[in-house]
């Protein structure tokens, strides 16, 4: 996990970046306030022809009939010099509405792909619900599919690359989590109950018999 | 005038006498030397040698007395006869189905190596060439019996299969021997093509004494002539055309019966486990497809696991990785580690 503004590891359940302070309020400070209304493909940047559309919503709407918890948001749009496309991507899903996304689907469950052409950066963000499973590796490896296409313009090809590959690392995910949920739950347990855990196991070590104790009873 | 001839022409006579005066004697024989050679028999230019004239020497040899007997009646008839014919036993052998063999000789007129030779000859000639080359070998002597038309036997055998020119050659007499074709060549060579062919075998066979050896200058000849038959064939006139097509049409069940025999044992063995197996990979292929469908409408879900809300967002805080895709010279194997902008080197 890391910060969206200076990219340095924080601590779970962090109410600001330790490094640099960072919470969605300055996000909100640079990108406003209010809450905006989306649809899920958004193309701001007119990247996108018809015939392109057409085949990203339905590669989208994959990912939503085979993973029914999740839905995917992509936002295109020219975010200026100054914007940070890491820190637009953390706000934008935290305040955005999509109006063709249900209901029960809140935006924790949400992945959020935003493509800046200007600049010529894309970058991902996903909700609280996949924030046990995804890595930003995985969202690395995904990205990275798409390079080549993106090089050339083919923006459609990219995110449509982007999605298969995604699909496969969740499905994947998925599976390991049905298998070994454990796993997943220990990797975001709140700090106070790691607290917890590193005092009970203290407190076994100070509880287990010395050296000398035992060698008596071997005697 | 005459003067000068009559000076002139006794000059010639003079220098002639002088010319004989100056060479050598011919020798001379003498008579114990000649009656030797007499005693001995026959003598080489005996009439330029001796004096006698030969009407004196055939005087003489018709005076010796004959002792050779006289022709009777029989052989006379015998002599008048046509050509010796093929004995019947030999008939089934060569008239009475396709051959299966490039060389027909059931009399075993050719010694067997020269038949292992010439037959794989005309195996090779086979395996390089569209027309195969059928040769049926008789006597010299020998005569086709009148039964049977060579036009019909061409029609029976050979309108199937691979178009082939089919030759009768008569051991030791090459100039007897006849060219047929098979009915699928007979429109696309021409008459004259055909007899140019045959003469030309037959001067190449006269080329050599011995008869094994014609045979195989005929073959030879032949085969090369069947090549610029074949050369036609492709030249492009509407007939070669549809001959070819033909000799295509016909080439590839050859093919596949050499194929099939070469892997008849494999197929053999094979057999009695084609159904299981079969079957067993039938199942394989349907799991497999099975598996992919299953994996394609599978329904994937995550477990809900509480996570505490960071830096303030309600709904989000797991920020993923950025790549650039300004320049190719930019790699995303160079974007890997995203690390502050600041602790990058300058």
């Amino acid at each position: 996990m890391k910060c969206p503004r200076c990219v340095q590891r924080i601590h779970r359940a962090a109410d600001s970046c330790p490094h640099c302070g960072f919470t969605i309020a300055d996000a909100d400070a640079r990108f406003g306030g209010e809450d905006v209304r989306l649809r899920r493909l958004t193309d701001s940047a007119g990247i996108l022809r018809r015939g392109d559309r057409e085949r990203v919503e339905a590669a989208m709407e994959r990912i939503s009939r085979r993973f029914p918890q999740l839905f995917v948001a992509i936002y295109t749009g020219a975010l200026g010099e100054v914007a940070n496309i890491r820190q637009f991507g953390f706000w934008l899903l935290n305040r955005s509405a999509f109006e063709d996304v249900a209901v029960d689907k809140p935006n924790a469950a949400g992945i959020l792909i935003t493509i800046d052409p200007e600049s010529k950066a894309a970058g991902v963000v996903f909700g609280y619900l996949l924030d046990p499973f995804l890595e930003e590796s995985d969202t690395f490896e995904c990205l990275s599919r798409a390079h080549a296409y993106w090089l050339e313009g083919r923006y459609a090809d990219g995110i449509i690359r982007v999605l298969s590959h995604l699909d496969g690392i969740l499905s994947k995910r998925s599976r390991q989590a049905r298998r070994d949920p454990e796993y997943f739950q220990r990797k975001v347990l709140p700090a106070a109950m790691m607290g917890d855990l590193v005092r009970r196991i203290r407190a076994g070590h100070q509880n287990q018999p010395s050296n000398k104790e035992i060698t008596e009873v071997r005697k | 005038m005459r003067r000068l001839l009559a000076i002139l022409s006794t000059a010639l006579l003079l220098s002639k006498l002088t010319a004989a005066a100056l060479q050598p004697a011919l020798p001379v024989w003498d008579d114990a030397a000649r009656t030797e050679l007499e005693a001995a028999g026959w003598m080489a230019g005996e009439l330029l040698v001796w004096d006698d004239s030969p009407t004196e020497h055939a005087a003489t040899v018709a005076e010796l007395p004959l002792d050779i007997p006289q022709p009777t009646a029989g052989e006379i008839a015998e002599s008048e006869e046509a050509p010796e014919k093929i004995p019947e036993k030999y008939w089934a052998e060569y008239f009475a189905e396709r051959p299966k063999s490039f060389l027909v000789d059931p009399q075993g007129l050719l010694g067997p190596v020269d038949f292992r030779d010439r037959l794989g000859f005309l195996g090779y000639h086979s395996s390089d060439s569209v027309i195969d080359l059928y040769v049926y070998v008789f006597k010299g002597e020998q005569d086709i019996p009148g039964e049977l038309r060579e036009e019909e036997l061409m029609e029976r055998f050979f309108s199937e299969g691979r178009p082939a020119v089919v030759i009768y050659y008569y051991m030791g007499a090459p100039q007897r021997s006849v060219l047929n074709l098979s009915p699928s060549l007979t429109d696309a060579v021409t008459p004259a093509e055909q007899r140019r062919s045959l003469e030309n075998s037959v001067m190449q066979a006269l080329k050599d004494a011995e008869p094994a050896g014609q045979i195989a200058s005929f073959l030879v000849q032949m085969s090369i002539r069947i090549y610029w038959m074949e050369s036609m064939l492709g030249g492009g006139d509407s007939n070669g055309e549809q001959i070819s097509a033909v000799v295509r049409a016909a080439k590839p069940p050859e093919k596949r019966s050499t194929t099939m025999e070469k892997f008849q044992p494999v197929f053999d063995l094979a057999k009695p486990f084609l159904i299981p197996v079969s079957v067993i990979f039938g199942l394989v292929i349907a799991a497999i497809g099975l598996c992919f469908w299953i994996r394609q409408h599978a329904r994937y879900r995550f477990p809900d696991i509480e996570v505490e809300p960071r830096l303030g967002g309600a709904h989000a805080a797991g920020v993923g990785a950025v790549i650039s895709f300004a320049s190719a010279a930019l790699p995303p194997a160079s974007q890997r580690d995203q690390v502050p902008d600041y602790l990058r080197r300058a």
